[in-house]
């Protein structure tokens, strides 16, 4: 088999290490195309290896063609059009594979490796991570590699010789690339993104649906990044405001409309107290309208590119959603106070549940209100009961709470009596409205874990969370987490529930927790450093990479200016250098050579090796010892060999001294 | 050193014409105005480039411009940073940028491949009409890295041969090309091109050399047969040529008789060995004469007389040759093939 392979002809194997690149652009894809797409390329690439292992003709051209439109076909059959991401992905991949039948001249192979660069573009669609481009810098060495290879004509070079060739190219033009991407002005896009492009991608959402916040929980991913000037406050105090749901129609929580447009005042009695909390987050793209901000943020935060707003209810929204990481300075208030200070018409729609939902929990409402120990006290009084009675009632937090009726609350409190924390906060929330107290869900995050390597908070889908707020009177809106009450462990301590790990993380966790902690927060916080220096290389960021340099207020003009200034200093040096090259000629060989030209004109023959002694003779023959220039000249030429092979006579000087006498020589015409 | 390959064949098939400089010819095909101005510029641009055997390339004589391949990877690179930029990807950006600082690493590579480079022509044989004259071109480098994927070939022709240059080394091409006529002819004009490292850019230099290669006539293919031969210019014996039309000198063989002298074409006739007659020989000499050659045509008559030169050699037999301008007595030998040779080339 290696033997085949070490003998197989220059043809097949250059084919099959470019099918071998191209297999490597296109395996990342597999998972997300549609299965036909992935079997035939799969099948099209083993078939053509097989081909080119045998060395066997390619198919003809109609199979190619029927190929082809069954492409098309199953194109649109699966995505219902030819046009878009999702579609052009499939589209490309399977060109790319079916274009490998067809290598037939160089054109056909300049088709190919421009594909496979539009492949790996199309990776970065779905995956932007340090992984991803290490995988692609490493097909894209390859295919330069297999280029280089196809511009080398002679014999059977190793194909690692080409590997070398292309990776010094690359490394010559990496700094080309700095330049290019540090400098290269960041515009919007040139026309409307399709609407698929953050397709696949999940965070929290706008309604709960409870048990919808299941998966989240089991997903690791890191939802958002944040760094605290000065100290951070406790784990436990870590509340991001994400929606407000107030509306609940039996079955699902959804934001307040109304709440959706921007208020030109400041909404809702929002009174700050205390010293705010300066911070820095870097929130992955969600694809949502809204930033992630701890509880209470008043003041507008810093963020180039969008526009944002403060809704009634304190969440931050922005005029498109964030389908890029974005970072934005931001100042908190934990000690807050909002909402009015008394009952309002506005907060009867806090108390609304729908006709005949719950009704046991209904019940207990009013069995608590009837309670004569209970008689004449206030809201606040009541909340502490239901607290009261969730630590004590034999509640318990799970993450498999398994699938809920219709009357989820009812079943929270009287059957199940566990769940997380969208059971707990919804059942909460709607015992509190049946006893009349106008309360709301929040969703946010909760927590978040210190990465020591980088000191960013590291705020993770898992940490996805839902609480409750409660109306009373002279304090406005007060934030209660009921599963606080449930499972102090949720909030509050770094202990969580921890979802299931792969295979290796599980072995290595078992072996030594602390290593995988460990290697866990190093991996991150390069992968931090990746987010923030290259994914989140922005417009902003461009101008004050300008603004660092010494640009009072840098443009986008200025970005133009400072490329094309640094085109012309590169080409300019490349001048210098090539005049440098020139004069690095051996200045005796080039009088000599100066020498030679002037006798050439005048009909004496020379070669560029001629030496002076054979020139002095030459001209001697040519031109006979009568003519009055040729002694001088004779002269000239036998101490210009002087100079160079009989040394000891002050060689510098001597050499300055012909240049001068070679000026005024008479030459002969 | 590499084992230098030599063009398989040349032929005198002209290319296509590509702007500027490298179609070789001269005949405009159409009376398009844009095409004789393109012919006449090629003309005058070939035209003053000097005529040497040995040429070093510089800034001054290589030339650059990207190919086919060259505009498509320039697409490519616009369709890449528009993707980037719609979706907003960096990683798309840091593509795109890193292939086109790879393009424009290559495009020096490229000129560097030829620029620098030493081309010394070696001298060609003298060659038949109608056979390839091979070109020898020593290739010298004094760089530190190979130079790779250089071609040389005839200019206008497609006929590539293909060589690596180590590094502080030389290595040698044949290019072969077809005369067409027979006399002294400069050796045709050269090119030298490559496509090394990716293809985009095709980085090229025209050389004419000046060395000149000797051209004899076309052998014409089936002669016939060598003319008989005449008595000795003042030998009295024998003054009556022989009528038989050949050249008829021989007997039996006797033992003792040299290899050379036998005529193996009449032994394959008679069954016998027959040997050419050493006295005979010294009493008739062989005249290869241009009146004698029966056809009326200049070109015939010297490629018959090609033909009875080579065939008189061959056989190893004393052969003059009386052209209309000039007479070589009779001897034998290379020395005096290639001089009748030279002097049919040049009558």
């Amino acid at each position: 088999m290696l033997k085949h392979l070490r003998n197989l002809p220059r043809d097949g194997r250059d084919t099959l290490f470019l099918l071998a690149v191209i297999a490597w652009v296109v395996v990342p894809q597999l998972e997300r195309l549609p299965l036909w797409c992935s079997l035939l390329t799969g099948c099209v690439l083993v078939w053509r290896g097989v081909l080119a292992w045998h060395g066997r003709p390619l198919p003809s051209r109609w199979w190619l063609l029927a190929l082809a439109l069954l492409t098309l076909g199953a194109t649109l059959w699966s995505h219902r059009t030819v046009l878009g991401r999702d579609a052009g992905v499939t589209l490309i991949v399977a060109l790319l594979a079916l274009k490998t039948l067809e290598l037939r001249a160089k054109r056909d192979a300049f088709v190919v490796f421009f594909l496979s660069f539009f492949t790996m573009l199309t990776n970065f669609f779905f995956s932007q991570s340090l992984l991803t481009a290490a995988a692609m810098l490493l097909a894209l060495l390859g295919l330069l590699t297999a280029l280089v290879n196809a511009h080398m004509p002679v014999g059977k070079p190793p194909l690692l010789q080409a590997a070398r060739l292309a990776g010094g190219m690359a490394l010559l033009g990496a700094p080309i690339m700095v330049v290019l991407f540090l400098l290269f002005p960041r515009m919007a896009p040139l026309w409307g993104i399709p609407s698929d492009a953050m397709a696949g991608r999940s965070g929290l959402s706008g309604s709960m649906q409870v048990g919808s916040i299941a998966s989240l929980a089991l997903d690791d991913r890191i939802a958002l990044r944040v760094r605290f000037e000065g100290t951070a406050p406790a784990q436990s105090a870590l509340y991001f405001r994400g929606p407000v749901l107030s509306v609940f129609d039996g079955r699902e929580w959804r934001v307040s409309t109304a709440n959706l447009t921007p208020r030109p005042r400041t909404p809702a009695n929002l009174q700050l107290l205390g010293a705010p909390l300066r911070y820095e987050v870097t929130l992955e793209p969600n694809n949502r309208p809204w930033l992630l901000l701890l509880e209470a943020a008043g003041q507008k935060p810093e963020l180039a590119g969008f526009q944002s707003f403060m809704t009634n209810d304190l969440q931050w929204l922005l005029d498109r959603p964030v389908t890029d990481l974005v970072r934005y300075r931001a100042q908190s208030h934990p000690q807050f106070r909002h909402g009015p200070l008394s009952a309002t018409p506005s907060l009867q729609e806090f108390v609304e549940l729908p006709r005949g939902s719950n009704p046991r929990t209904v019940a207990l409402a009013a069995q608590l209100r009837s309670d004569p120990a209970r008689a004449g006290a206030p809201n606040s009084e009541l909340v502490r009961a239901v607290l009261e009675m969730l630590r004590t009632g034999g509640y318990r937090y799970t993450l498999e709470p398994g699938v809920f009726g219709l009357h989820t609350a009812d079943e929270f409190w009287f059957d199940r009596k566990e769940g997380f924390c969208e059971h707990i906060a919804s059942s909460f929330v709607i015992l509190m409205r049946a006893l009349g107290i106008p309360a709301r869900v929040v969703t946010g995050y909760q927590g978040g874990e210190l990465n020591a390597v980088d000191n960013f908070w590291v705020v993770r889908q898992s940490d996805a969370h839902a609480w409750a707020e409660v109306w009373l009177p002279e304090q406005g809106w007060v934030r209660v987490d009921p599963t606080g009450a449930v499972a102090p462990g949720r909030t509050g301590s770094l202990q969580r529930l921890l979802p299931p790990q792969g295979a290796v993380a599980a072995a290595l966790s078992s072996v030594s927790p602390a290593m995988a902690v460990n290697l866990r927060a190093m991996w991150e916080a390069v992968n931090n450093g990746w987010n923030q220096w290259i994914l989140n290389y922005t417009q902003s960021k461009q101008l004050n990479l300008l603004r660092d340099i010494g640009f009072e207020s840098p443009s986008w003009e200025d970005l133009s200016y400072v490329l094309i200034g640094i085109v012309v200093l590169v080409t300019l040096c490349a001048a210098a250098w090539t005049l440098w090259e020139k004069s690095r000629i051996d200045p005796w060989l080039r009088l000599l050579h100066a020498a030679s030209a002037r006798l050439a004109k005048a009909g004496v023959p020379s070669t560029p090796s001629t030496p002076p002694r054979q020139l002095a003779q030459a001209l001697l023959r040519a031109r006979g010892q009568a003519d009055p220039a040729v002694p001088a000249i004779r002269d000239w030429l036998l101490r210009l060999e002087a100079q160079r092979y009989a040394p000891g006579h002050g060689a510098r000087a001597g050499l300055v001294t012909l240049q001068r006498e070679f000026k005024q020589l008479n030459w002969p015409k | 050193m590499n084992s230098p390959r030599s063009a398989s064949g040349a032929s005198t098939s002209r290319a296509r014409p590509q702007w500027p400089f490298d179609a070789g010819s001269t005949q405009p095909r159409s009376w398009n105005p844009v095409a004789l101005a393109q012919a006449w510029f090629r003309q005058w641009w070939q035209a003053r480039l000097p005529l040497q055997d040995s040429i070093t390339l510089g800034q001054r004589n290589v030339y650059i411009l990207p190919t086919r391949a060259g505009f498509m990877l320039a697409a490519t690179l616009a369709v890449l940073l528009v993707g980037a930029i719609n979706y907003q990807l960096n990683l798309g950006y840091l593509l795109t940028f890193l292939l086109a600082g790879c393009a424009v690493v290559g495009m020096h590579v490229c000129h560097a491949t030829l620029r620098g480079l030493t081309m010394h022509l070696i001298a060609p044989e003298p060659q038949f009409v109608g056979a390839s004259a091979v070109i020898a071109i020593s290739l010298q480098s004094e760089r530190k890295s190979v130079r790779y994927g250089i071609g040389l070939a005839v200019l206008g022709t497609d006929h590539w041969s293909w060589t690596d240059v180590p590094a502080q080394g030389s290595a040698t091409v044949h290019v072969a090309f077809q005369p067409e006529r027979r006399g002294l002819h400069r050796v045709p004009t050269l090119t030298a091109e490559t496509h090394f490292p990716l293809g985009t850019f095709r980085v090229w230099t025209i050389w004419r050399p000046a060395a000149q290669v000797l051209v004899y006539p076309r052998p014409e293919p089936h002669p016939p047969p060598l003319p008989a031969g005449e008595p000795r210019s003042g030998d009295a014996t024998s003054s009556v040529p022989h009528a038989s039309g050949e050249y008829d000198g021989v007997r039996a063989y006797r033992r003792g008789d040299p290899l050379k002298l036998v005529v193996w074409k009449k032994a394959a006739k008679a069954d016998e060995l027959i040997s050419r007659d050493a006295e005979s020989m010294q009493r008739l000499e062989l005249w290869l004469d241009q009146a004698a050659t029966g056809s009326a045509h200049t070109e015939h008559q010297l490629s018959r007389l090609c033909a009875w030169v080579l065939q008189a050699d061959k056989l190893g037999l004393d052969y003059g040759l009386r052209l209309s301008a000039t007479t070589i007595p009779p001897s034998h030998g290379e020395a005096h093939k290639r001089r009748c040779l030279e002097a049919l080339a040049l009558n």
